[in-house]
């Protein structure tokens, strides 16, 4: 009998053999969805219609008028289609396969996480990051499609696509950290899955996921300017539909970039205190 | 920096407890829903001590079953050797790591199968997910190869690994995990109730596979299990647990001498009198009368001089005679509720395990 983890090669091979190990953690979730043809063909065309019904009513919205809180149609489409986008690339759900935080702190299976030659923390973001590729790549072939049909708008110059690409990366890094902090209270909440639900509810309200911040009232907007949410999706479709000059986007960087630092920590050390809370309380 | 090992350990010990104590903290909840606000303002933190003073060895390619009722401290047990848990007291040593403190290099040289808790990926096939196992442990693809061969010949598990786990029976998903806790090749081997509620031909190729991975291979194994068919089959030594404590670590053999019995003869005899007038009879000597009904009594073997089953049977039918006779052989169910049993009736005087069953050798079979 051999022990294998800790027998590392040197050089080429261990940056190999850590490529491969990383790899096909990061896939789990996205094989699941690529051996189930149905599975795939109705995301895609849910994907389809959302988009269709989205460009309906917010041309809708604006068959009276020309401007809404500041918003052109156009930029009002746009944001509206790349919200929807953007949600493809979170949109995995794990919960087909009984993969989220919460069902393997129900099932019990999350102690497996913790019997393997890899820290749980790590297997958690290479599983994050498998999904958000794999999303960004459906969002992407998304965004083509809607470019050619005219249902998006390019940004108005290229300093508003630098400034929405760097803003969108920090965005999903936010993201994944908000995501990170529902799934991390999961190991204190086990018995309180409405709770989560509120949650992921309040997350994307105050993203703008489901409308552009800028239609709410301003004590809203006050409000949220507190939270780092609007900085996942509202900030960079922002950026890129020119409601936010490329003049403020370093402002608003500088907040992304703050609010991945901290939320970094937070997360840092949830972990130990949940991976004590496990050790303390077992599976 | 790693705690000083102490206690005794041979070199040939792979498993080793010291004292292992496991408290849990908790808090109470109260009735209604006052008692809820007050829970919340004030909680009541309770204590429960769920392992302790837990030690044994386990040494290499040895399979040790560890039995006892449901809360007994199994699990907790193993959750401690596996590192998951962290002994609130004692120490414990697996594959010559000390588990809590290095997880990820113990995680290395263990398997574990958790019952029906599964650590395959419910969305995948199976063998994918044996791949996914391949990569976290870094098993080179060749060694993976041969070894999934020789799981496959074993465990038949090509029949349905392509095959999504959601899709699979229990028997099927066992093997596979199974499969998954041993592809890196690890030396010691953790199984808590692996083939609980399988049906009786799975479970038959679960022991097979495993009585050749710990014969063969040199597997260490601790098993814990309900099933007695299983512990017959599979473990040399047992250690018997409740309320967090060994009651019993012996050899099978030996506890079957010490609480089983292993046998009873059922006898009628055609006159009444005889039977009723057996004591004194040198020819029965070795045999001791549990239950006397009439004509019809039944033998065991007395604690000291007991002659097997054969001769005791020819005696009695040579001295006597009889109209029926039955041989009824007492299974390890049996033998382990007598020792919990005698273990419940002694927990007050403070006696050690080991002379439990010295002290209760009073005759008394309790069936």
């Amino acid at each position: 009998m051999t022990v294998h983890a800790h027998v590392a090669p040197s050089g080429t091979s261990r940056v190999a053999t850590g490529i491969t190990r990383y790899w096909g953690i990061a896939r789990i979730t996205p094989l699941g969805e690529l051996l189930a043809p149905p599975r795939l063909s109705a995301n895609a065309l849910r994907l389809g219609v959302q988009i269709f019904l989205v460009v309906c009513l917010w041309r809708a919205l604006y068959a009276q008028t020309s401007h809404v809180a500041g918003l052109t149609r156009e930029q009002a489409v746009t944001y509206a289609v790349l919200a929807t986008l953007a949600g493809r690339m979170r949109i995995l759900d794990r919960r087909y396969g009984r993969d989220t935080v919460l069902q393997h702190m129900h099932f019990g299976t999350v102690i497996y996480w913790f019997l393997r030659p890899l820290a749980p923390r790590r297997y958690y973001v290479l599983r994050a990051l498998g999904d958000q590729v794999y999303g960004f790549t459906w969002a992407l072939v998304g965004y083509a499609i809607c470019l050619w049909a005219g249902a998006v708008s390019l940004p108005s110059s290229t300093a508003s696509m630098t400034a929405f690409v760097v803003s969108m990366l920090l965005g999903q890094m936010i993201l994944y950290h908000v995501m990170q902090l529902i799934d991390l209270t999961c190991f204190w909440t086990l018995h309180n899955s409405a709770a989560l639900l509120i949650l992921q509810f309040i997350q994307n309200l105050l993203s703008g996921s489901y409308s552009p911040l800028w239609f709410f009232p301003d004590w809203f907007n006050t409000m949220s300017s507190f939270l780092p949410f609007q900085f996942t999706l509202n900030v960079p479709l922002s950026l890129y539909a020119g409601i936010i000059p490329p003049s403020d986007a370093i402002q608003q960087l500088c907040f992304q970039g703050a609010w991945v630092v901290g939320l970094a920590l937070l997360t840092k050390w949830l972990w130990r205190r949940a991976a004590r809370r496990i050790i303390s309380q077992g599976g | 920096m790693h705690a000083q090992f102490r206690g005794h350990e041979n070199d040939s010990d792979v498993i080793v407890a010291r004292g292992l104590c496991k408290v849990f903290h908790t808090t109470k909840r109260r009735p209604g829903f006052a008692g809820a606000l007050k829970s919340l303002v004030a909680p009541e933190r309770i204590e429960k001590t769920a392992v302790q003073d837990v030690s044994f060895n386990v040494s290499r390619g040895e399979l040790l079953a560890m039995l006892g009722p449901n809360g007994a401290g199994k699990s907790t047990t193993i959750k401690m050797l596996t590192g998951i848990l962290v002994p609130s007291a004692g120490e414990a040593r697996v594959a010559g790591v000390v588990p809590y403190e290095e997880r990820e290099r113990n995680a290395a040289r263990i398997g574990a199968v958790f019952g029906q808790r599964s650590q395959l990926w419910w969305d995948l096939p199976a063998r994918e997910s044996l791949n996914i196992l391949r990569d976290i442990y870094g098993v080179p693809r060749s060694e993976h190869r041969a070894r999934l061969r020789e799981f496959d010949e074993m465990l038949e598990l090509s029949e349905f690994w392509n095959t999504r786990v959601r899709h699979l029976s229990l028997g099927q998903r066992v093997r596979c995990d199974l499969a998954a806790a041993l592809l890196h090749d690890p030396p010691v081997v953790f199984l808590d109730e692996p083939t609980i509620g399988m049906d009786v031909v799975a479970k038959e190729q679960v022991r097979q596979f495993l009585r050749y991975e710990v014969e063969q291979r040199g597997r260490t194994v601790l098993l814990t299990t309900h099933d007695m068919t299983e512990v017959t089959r599979l473990a040399g030594r047992v250690v018997l647990i409740n309320d967090g404590r060994i009651v019993m670590d012996d050899s099978l053999e030996e506890i079957r001498r010490r609480f089983g019995g292993t046998w009873q003869v059922h006898v009628t005899f055609v006159d009444p009198y005889a039977a009723n007038h057996l004591d004194g009879d040198s020819s029965l000597a070795g045999l001791r009368i549990v239950r006397r009904e009439g004509p019809r009594v039944v033998f065991g073997p007395d604690e000291k001089h007991a002659p097997a089953v054969h001769e005791a049977l020819k005696r009695i039918t040579q001295r006597y005679q009889i109209s029926d006779l039955a041989l009824e052989q007492n299974d390890l169910e049996d033998v382990i509720r007598v020792a919990f049993q005698r273990q419940k009736l002694h927990e007050g005087a403070d006696v050690p395990p080991s002379n439990i069953a010295e002290i209760s050798a009073a005759g008394v079979h309790e069936r």
